[in-house]
C-alpha cells in the first residue's frame, strides 16, 4: 500500500453559530492508492459531511486535510479548486448531469480550463464513455437516457481527468437492482494501483463489495475493517 | 486565449439551452439600442435634408424688404434705386439684386388660352440682371436678361421652371407669352429657386420694360437679395441704415437660412430627449438582465455545484455568468443596432429622406449595450460564485 492520497487529520466540522451542531468530531483517516473502501453509517452519522471534506467541497472547523502532501484547507479558492479538479472525481446519487449538455459535453466539462485542445478533450471524453460502455450514446442528452445510463455518464465524468480518488455518494441509491449491480461492476473494474475508490453509502450490500469498510456514528469513526484481500 | 474560448463556449451553451428566456432578456438591450439608433438616425436623416438645403442655399444670403417707416395703411413701400447701389458698395457684399413684383398682370402662354389662364395669376417680377448670380441659381435653358435687353427695352422675359413645364415650353423654343396682351419673347428658363419657390412659376422682365409697359413711375425695387459671404449678420444689421440714411424709406432684413438653422437646433433638443428615453430603455433592459439572470442562478444551482465539484473556481463560475451577460449585451447590441438601422431606412424611404446613419454611432450604442449588460451581470455572477457547492448538490 502506497503513501496516503487523501488524509484527514483530527478533522472536526461544526455547523451553526448560536446552536452548534458537531457533524464530525476529531476524525482522522488516510485513503491510499489502490484502496476500494466504503464509508457507511445511518442517517446523521456524518458520512455526507465526511464526503464534503474528503472532496474539498467544504473546509473543516479544525484539523487538516491533505491531498498527497499538500495541505488544502489553507489554499486560496482558485488553487484549491484546481487541486480538487485534478485529484478528485465525484459521483452523486442524483447524477447531477448538466441537462442541456450531451453525454460527451457533460464528460468534457471535467476537462475545461486545463489548457487542453478541444480535440484532446473530446478524445479523452469519448474514451471515458467507451469505458462505461456508452460510446455510442455520446450525443444523447440526459433526458434521453435511463437512470443507469446517466449514472454511467457521471462515472465517465468522474474518471476522465484521471483523479487520484473517486468519491461516490450513494451511487446506487437512485437505481434499480440491475442497474445498481451494473454500476458496482464498473466501480470494481475501475480499481487500480494508482487510484482509490471511496463509496459513501448506507447500503450494506454496497459496503460489502468493497475491501475496507469505515463505519460512522454520531460524527465519529466507530469501525475500520478490512473485508477482502489488501492489494 | 483557450480559456477565453472555453468560457465563451460554456456561456453560449448556457444561453442556447434556453432560447426563449435568452431572447426575452435580450429584448431589453435590443429595444434600447434600436430606440436610440432609430431616433438619432431618423433625426439625422431629416436634418440631413435640411443641411443639404442649407449647403445649397448658402447661409450668406440676405433678403431686404422695403418697409414704410411711417407704416401707413395701404402703403406700397419701395427701396430707392440709388439705395441698391449703396448696398452694393458695402465691403462684404459681393452681389446685389433688386426685384419688384408687379400686380394685376394677366399672363398667358398665348392669347387663345385666356379663358383658362385668366383665373390663375402668375407673378411678374421686374428684376436687375444679377438675380441668377446673387441667388446662385443656374438657367435650365437659354439665357437671363442682359444689358442689351435693359438698354434697348426689348420685350423679353425669363420664366420659372414650373411655369415652363406648365406651358409645355421646350428648351430654346422661339416662343412668346402675353402679359396683359403685350407679347414678350421667352429667352430662358430659370432653374428652381429653393429659397423663393414662388419664383418657380414667375415671369422675369427688366426694370426698363416695367417702367415702359406698366405704370410704376420709378424703377425702385421692393426687395433686395444680397450675397455677403463674410460678416453676413453684421451686413444684415447695417442694411436698413444704408437704405434709409435717416430718410422715410426703410427696409427690414432677414437671413432665410437662419430659420432652417433654428429648425435643426430644435431637432437637436429632440435628439437629446430621444437619447435619454433610449438610455432609460437600456437601463430597464439592464435591470431585466440582472433580474432574470438572478433567477437563472437559482435554477441552475445544481449545475453550479457540479462545476465547482469538477474543479471550477468561484472566479471561473463568476466569469461564466458574466460571459453570458456579455454575450447577451453583444448580441442585443448588434440586433438592436440592426433593428434601429432598419427602422431608419424604412422611415427614410417612406418620407423621402436621404438616409444618414453613422457607423461609429451604431458601434458606440452597441458598446453601451454591452456595458449595461456586463454591469447588470455583475450581481448574478457574484451570486453564482458565492453558492456553496455542498448546499447545491444535496449529498446523500
Amino acid at each position: 500500500m502506497g503513501e496516503p492520497l487523501l488524509s484527514l487529520e483530527g478533522v472536526s466540522r461544526v455547523y451553526g453559530e448560536e446552536v452548534l451542531v458537531h457533524a464530525l468530531r476529531d476524525v482522522s483517516l488516510d485513503i491510499r492508492a489502490g484502496e476500494y473502501l466504503s464509508i457507511v453509517g445511518p442517517s446523521g452519522s456524518g458520512k455526507s459531511t465526511m464526503l464534503g471534506l474528503l472532496g474539498v467541497l467544504d473546509l473543516p472547523s479544525s484539523g487538516t486535510i491533505r491531498i498527497q502532501d499538500v495541505e488544502v484547507n489553507t489554499l486560496p479558492d482558485a488553487e484549491r479548486s484546481r487541486l480538487r479538479g485534478q485529484a478528485i472525481g465525484f459521483v452523486f446519487q442524483q447524477f447531477h448531469l448538466v441537462p442541456h449538455l450531451t453525454a460527451l459535453g457533460n464528460v468534457e466539462t471535467a476537462l475545461l480550463y486545463r489548457n487542453l485542445s478541444r480535440k484532446e478533450r473530446r478524445r479523452r471524453s469519448l474514451e471515458a464513455l467507451e469505458l462505461v460502455d456508452l460510446g455510442n450514446r455520446h450525443d444523447h442528452r440526459p433526458v434521453q437516457m435511463s437512470g443507469g445510463e446517466q449514472q454511467r455518464v457521471a462515472i465517465a465524468r468522474a474518471i476522465v481527468a484521471e483523479p487520484l480518488v473517486v468519491l461516490a455518494d450513494e451511487p446506487t441509491g437512485a437505481l434499480d437492482t440491475r442497474n445498481a449491480a451494473n454500476v458496482m461492476e464498473i466501480f470494481a473494474g475501475l480499481r487500480s494501483d494508482e487510484r482509490a475508490i471511496c463509496l459513501v453509502s448506507h447500503d450494506l450490500d454496497v459496503a460489502g463489495a468493497t475491501d475496507r469498510r469505515i463505519s460512522m456514528r454520531d460524527g465519529e469513526i466507530v469501525g475500520d475493517e478490512w473485508q477482502g484481500s489488501v492489494s | 486565449m483557450r480559456r477565453f474560448r472555453e468560457l465563451v463556449g460554456v456561456a453560449l451553451a448556457g444561453l442556447t439551452a434556453r432560447k426563449i428566456r435568452t431572447f426575452l432578456i435580450m429584448l431589453g438591450p435590443i429595444l434600447g439600442v434600436a430606440a436610440i439608433v432609430s431616433a438619432i438616425g431618423i433625426n439625422e436623416s431629416s436634418k440631413g435634408d435640411l443641411k443639404a438645403k442649407l449647403r445649397e442655399l448658402g447661409t450668406d444670403l440676405i433678403v431686404a424688404n422695403a418697409q414704410d417707416q411711417i407704416g401707413g395703411f395701404g402703403s406700397n413701400p419701395r427701396i430707392p434705386e440709388e439705395a441698391t447701389a449703396r448696398v452694393a458698395r458695402l465691403p462684404d457684399v459681393v452681389s446685389v439684386s433688386a426685384t419688384l413684383q408687379l400686380s394685376n398682370i394677366v399672363t398667358l402662354p398665348f392669347a387663345e388660352a385666356s379663358d383658362y389662364y385668366r383665373a390663375f395669376p402668375v407673378p411678374v417680377i421686374a428684376t436687375t440682371l444679377e438675380l441668377p448670380a446673387t441667388l446662385e441659381v443656374p438657367l435650365v435653358s437659354g439665357r437671363f436678361l442682359n444689358d442689351y435687353d435693359e438698354s434697348s427695352g426689348a420685350r423679353v422675359a425669363v420664366i420659372g421652371k414650373d411655369l415652363a413645364n406648365e406651358y409645355g415650353y421646350m428648351a430654346n423654343e422661339p416662343r412668346s407669352i402675353e402679359l396683359n396682351g403685350i407679347s414678350y419673347g421667352v429667352v430662358g428658363v430659370l432653374d428652381y429657386v429653393l429659397l423663393e419657390p414662388s419664383m418657380d412659376s414667375a415671369v422675369f422682365i427688366t426694370f426698363a420694360n416695367a417702367v415702359e409697359d406698366w405704370d410704376i413711375e420709378e424703377p425702385d425695387p421692393s426687395r433686395l437679395y444680397i450675397r455677403a459671404p463674410t460678416n453676413t449678420k453684421y451686413v444684415a444689421e447695417e442694411i436698413p441704415t444704408v437704405v434709409s440714411l435717416g430718410g422715410p424709406d426703410g427696409a427690414n432684413t432677414s437671413v432665410p437660412t437662419d430659420l432652417l438653422d433654428a429648425q435643426s437646433q430644435v431637432d437637436e433638443n429632440l435628439n437629446n430627449l430621444t437619447k435619454m428615453m433610449g438610455g432609460l430603455a437600456l437601463v430597464v433592459g439592464g435591470v431585466g438582465i440582472a433580474n432574470v439572470m438572478s433567477i437563472s442562478v437559482i435554477q441552475r444551482s445544481s449545475e453550479i455545484g457540479i462545476r465547482r465539484a469538477l474543479g471550477h473556481s468561484r472566479g471561473t463560475i463568476a466569469l461564466q455568468f458574466l460571459f453570458e451577460a456579455l454575450v447577451v449585451g453583444v448580441l442585443g447590441g448588434i440586433l438592436g443596432a440592426g433593428t434601429g438601422a432598419g427602422v431608419v431606412w424604412l422611415v427614410s424611404e417612406m418620407r423621402g429622406y436621404t438616409m444618414i446613419l453613422s457607423v461609429s454611432g451604431l458601434f458606440r450604442w452597441a458598446l453601451v449595450s454591452v456595458a449595461v449588460a456586463v454591469v447588470a451581470g455583475l450581481y448574478p455572477s457574484n451570486k453564482a460564485a458565492r453558492l456553496e457547492p455542498l448546499e447545491t448538490l444535496r449529498l446523500g
